[in-house]
């Protein structure tokens, strides 16, 4: 990047795009760019023996595909109603892997300096997966990455598998 | 830019000459295998020559000096045995393999695209197997393809006019000349390869007058896409012109007479109309396709046989309506055809996925060879029904546990030659490879006249390991104890040795084979010999499958893992040492609930209303479970990355109403 531009300062990718969601009373967002789609609720069948994080599959137009279940993976309570649950399908290394949100409310543009690095008091052992907590009006957003918590669930899934 | 492409041009002809190596060496291997056998056959002989010569020749297109000295060696030590200069013995035989190792090695080498070996390494063994060592051919001398004799009279140079003279003495000497024209693939690769394969071999049916391009133009890569032969005699033509539609890449082989104001090719267009047309059949006529590309397709015809299954129960939804009863009965004929097309469509695509067992066993005997010799046993090792097809998951799956299987056998299953005397048993050993379709299932058996297996020992040996206790193991009959061979960790110190010791073990290959949903059988009688028989089912990606239900969440059980299926009345579930279990004819089995056995809690009396008697290797276990939904053709979808490793589950469906569900495998799950 040499190139110096003149004139007056232009504002690049001072936001980001994120997809809101909440889980039980909290909000989260997750990066757009990692969503590949987003589909109303369906039928979930268990899979026994299944890691705990794991709801069950779904069948995704003749694929099956896992989802997993964040509010285990957070520690929060299951919440009852499931009108506006929907599943969040996000890019794994084999193929999409659903996620299961209360709610999806809606898409955003957040100003990046709005965004705040995790507080290391607030947050624990899953600090990694925190990419940073968004003010909005009087929300706290808490941006997540998706993928990581995937791709570390797989891992430690193949891991339990080898030494058992 | 010239540079890339020539790189690329050479990169596709790479891949090629490796495919073509790879089916060479196979073949020079198993061919090695048998003259060791039949030293003095003659087609066998020639084959072997033939096979180095091509190899030479592929080898030569790309500059790969090394290889083609090798080769060219081989040719030599390989002529004059089919010369009958000298015969075949056993020191020439180890040798020849030694070459064929290099050549592996060589081949293996090139295509991770390093250097090969160096020739040096192995030229002394070559030369040493010759009698009269050929002038080692450096590497800068642009080697040229060796001859047979005959071809020697080809005219010189190609040169047109002296061609034509030649022949026109030969018509007006009275022999019949004929012109036969070679078309190849346009876009073929090595198409010198391919012209010089066809020389080679109409030069063994009949005698060539002359090509054009000549043989010195083939030698110098000027080859086309047509090749023009010049053959005498009629009945000599009409088998060139067959054997020449044999040749990989041709196209046509089409054939006229020459007369004497016929010009000669070069000027002749090969286009005229030719008065005899050869075909190619199938030969030839094959496309690589890659197995994701397949599956996908088979994912789609999966589908294709969901929609099929809804479509008829709307159309007897329908149907039962009196009102929409015509409409529905339309639908009903429209899905059954649907039916027909796509279980059509089904079967094409499995056929597609099929591949012979031929493509595993090639490197069998002289496995079995060497083996052999180094336990300073004799052997004599046979195969049949190498063309059975199955689906090449189920071949990956069972390479491993035959290899292991043979190894048992030479290793442990036949005796020293001179202990099978004294026991009056022929000196060398039987070995025998045999697959075969049985019902809807292929069997493949490895079986020797050896030893047996000697239960008394298996059993203390377990013991040993604390794999069963001693009381439990008198309980045992022999069958059951020479199963003991199949649990992990069994294989002892005692007897591993070097030949196998390595590998997998009984153990992995038994899991190996449930993989794919197969079995593995074990009859042994001691001094009579082993037979390890392995059932494998036809096709892989759809099959019959249970549909049970279970703490409401649908399940299906493949059909091949439940012998029987029972209706649970109380008196004939009792207990035996405070466990469920259930009399089955005069057999007493474990009862257990599916829905315990799923979350993991004790047998309760949890509405089972059925018992699947299952086929598990140790021993059949009655399974309960709440619901029998009936049984169904399934897709079996793969479960992967998060869900890939859970232990048995075997993958997932898609039921009709559209809803996944969990395929169990049993044998894991309990």
């Amino acid at each position: 990047m040499a190139t110096q531009l003149s004139g007056p300062p232009v504002q690049i990718s001072a936001e980001r795009q994120i997809v809101a969601f909440s889980l039980g009373s909290e909000l989260y967002g997750v990066d757009i760019s990692k969503v590949r789609e987003i589909i109303p609720s369906q039928k979930i069948v268990r899979v026994p023996r299944a890691p705990e994080f794991v709801e069950g599959i779904i069948n995704l137009r003749g694929r099956v595909i896992p989802v997993l279940d964040l509010r285990k993976h957070f520690g929060l309570p299951r919440s009852q109603s499931a009108e506006d649950q929907r599943i969040i399908l996000v890019e794994d290394e084999y193929d999409s892997i659903g996620v299961v949100v209360d709610a999806v409310s809606s898409v955003m543009q957040i100003p990046v300096d709005s965004i705040e690095p995790p507080a290391q008091v607030i947050v624990g052992p899953d600090v990694e997966y925190i990419e940073g907590i968004a003010k909005v009006d009087d929300d706290l957003i808490v941006l997540v990455d998706l993928t990581k918590i995937i791709s570390d669930a797989e891992k430690r899934t193949l891991k339990e598998a080898k030494n058992p | 830019m010239i540079r890339e492409a020539e790189a690329k041009e050479y990169a596709k002809d790479l891949e090629v000459l490796l495919a073509e190596t790879d089916e060479i060496l196979a073949n020079t291997e198993q061919n090695l295998v048998l003259l060791e056998k039949a030293p003095s056959d003659s087609a066998l002989l020639q084959e072997l020559f033939r096979a180095m010569h091509t190899l030479k020749g592929g080898a030569a297109t790309l500059g790969l000096e090394e290889a083609v000295s090798v080769c060219h060696g081989m040719e030599t030590v390989l002529d004059e045995v089919r010369t009958g200069q000298r015969s075949v013995t056993s020191e020439m035989m180890n040798g020849l393999f030694k070459v064929l190792d290099w050549l592996k090695d060589w081949r293996n080498a090139i295509g991770e695209g390093a250097e090969g070996p160096p020739a040096s390494g192995i030229l002394p063994v070559v030369e040493a197997l010759q009698i009269c060592p050929s002038p080692s051919e450096g590497p800068q001398s642009n080697v040229p393809l060796k001859w047979p004799e005959t071809c020697e009279k080809l005219p010189a140079k190609g040169a047109a006019g002296a061609l034509t003279a030649s022949l026109e003495a030969l018509v007006s000497q009275g022999n019949p000349v004929y012109v036969l024209t070679v078309r190849f693939r346009t876009d073929a690769p090595l198409l010198s390869v391919r012209c010089f394969q066809v020389l080679t071999l109409v030069e063994e049916v009949a005698e060539v007058a002359g090509s054009s391009p000549s043989l010195e133009d083939i030698e110098n890569d000027k080859a086309s896409d047509a090749l023009t032969l010049y053959v005498v005699g009629e009945k000599e033509s009409e088998q060139a012109q067959r054997i020449a539609a044999t040749v990989q890449d041709v196209v046509e082989v089409s054939m006229r007479r020459y007369t004497v104001n016929t010009t000669i090719a070069g000027a002749s267009s090969p286009d005229k109309k030719p008065e005899i047309r050869v075909e190619k059949t199938a030969l030839g006529k094959t496309v690589r396709v890659d197995v994701a590309l397949l599956d996908s397709l088979m994912n789609m015809v999966g589908e294709l046989v969901i929609d099929r299954t809804r479509l008829s129960q709307i159309a007897a939804r329908l149907m039962s309506n009196s009102e929409t009863a015509a409409v529905g009965s339309e639908i009903s004929s429209l899905a059954s055809h649907l039916q027909r097309t796509s279980s059509e469509l089904q079967d094409g695509l499995m056929r597609a996925r099929l591949l012979p067992l031929k493509s595993i066993v090639g490197k069998f005997p002289r496995m079995v060879r060497d083996l052999s010799r180094r336990c300073g046993k004799e052997t004599v090792f046979s195969m049949t029904g190498e063309s059975t097809e199955m689906d090449r998951t189920v071949l990956e799956a069972i390479d491993d546990p035959l290899i292991h299987l043979l190894r048992n056998a030479v290793d442990h299953g036949i005796e020293m030659p001179d202990e099978r005397e004294r026991l009056g048993k022929p000196k060398a050993g039987n070995i025998r490879l045999s697959a075969w379709y049985e019902d809807n299932q292929i069997l493949v058996r490895v079986e020797d006249d050896g030893a047996g297996m000697d239960p008394e020992r298996i059993r203390r040996t377990a013991v040993k390991k604390g794999l069963i206790t001693e009381e439990a193991s008198r309980k045992l009959s022999e069958q059951e104890i020479c199963e003991l061979v199949f649990l992990p960790g069994l294989s002892t110190a005692s007897e591993t040795t070097e030949v196998s010791g390595r590998g997998v073990g009984m153990d992995v290959a038994r899991q190996n084979l449930e993989r794919v949903n197969g079995r593995i059988e074990l009859w042994t009688r001691p001094g009579e010999g082993t037979q390890v028989t392995l059932r494998l089912p036809l096709t892989l990606s759809i099959m019959r499958a249970l549909l049970v239900k279970c703490a409401d969440e649908v399940y299906a059980i493949p059909t091949s893992s439940v012998e029987e299926i029972f209706s649970l009345k109380d008196q004939s579930i009792g207990s035996v040492r405070g466990k469920q279990a259930m009399k089955v004819r005069d057999r007493i089995v474990p009862l257990v609930s599916l829905k315990g056995v799923l979350s993991d809690s004790p047998w309760q009396r949890d509405g089972s209303r059925y018992a699947l008697l299952t086929r598990t290797q140790a021993q059949p276990v009655a399974l309960g479970v709440e619901e029998l939904l009936g049984e169904e053709e399934i897709v079996v979808k793969e479960l992967r990355g998060l869900l890939s490793r859970v232990r048995g589950v075997a993958g997932a469906t898609i039921l009709a109403e559209g809803d996944p569900a969990v395929i169990l495998d049993i044998n894991r799950i309990l």
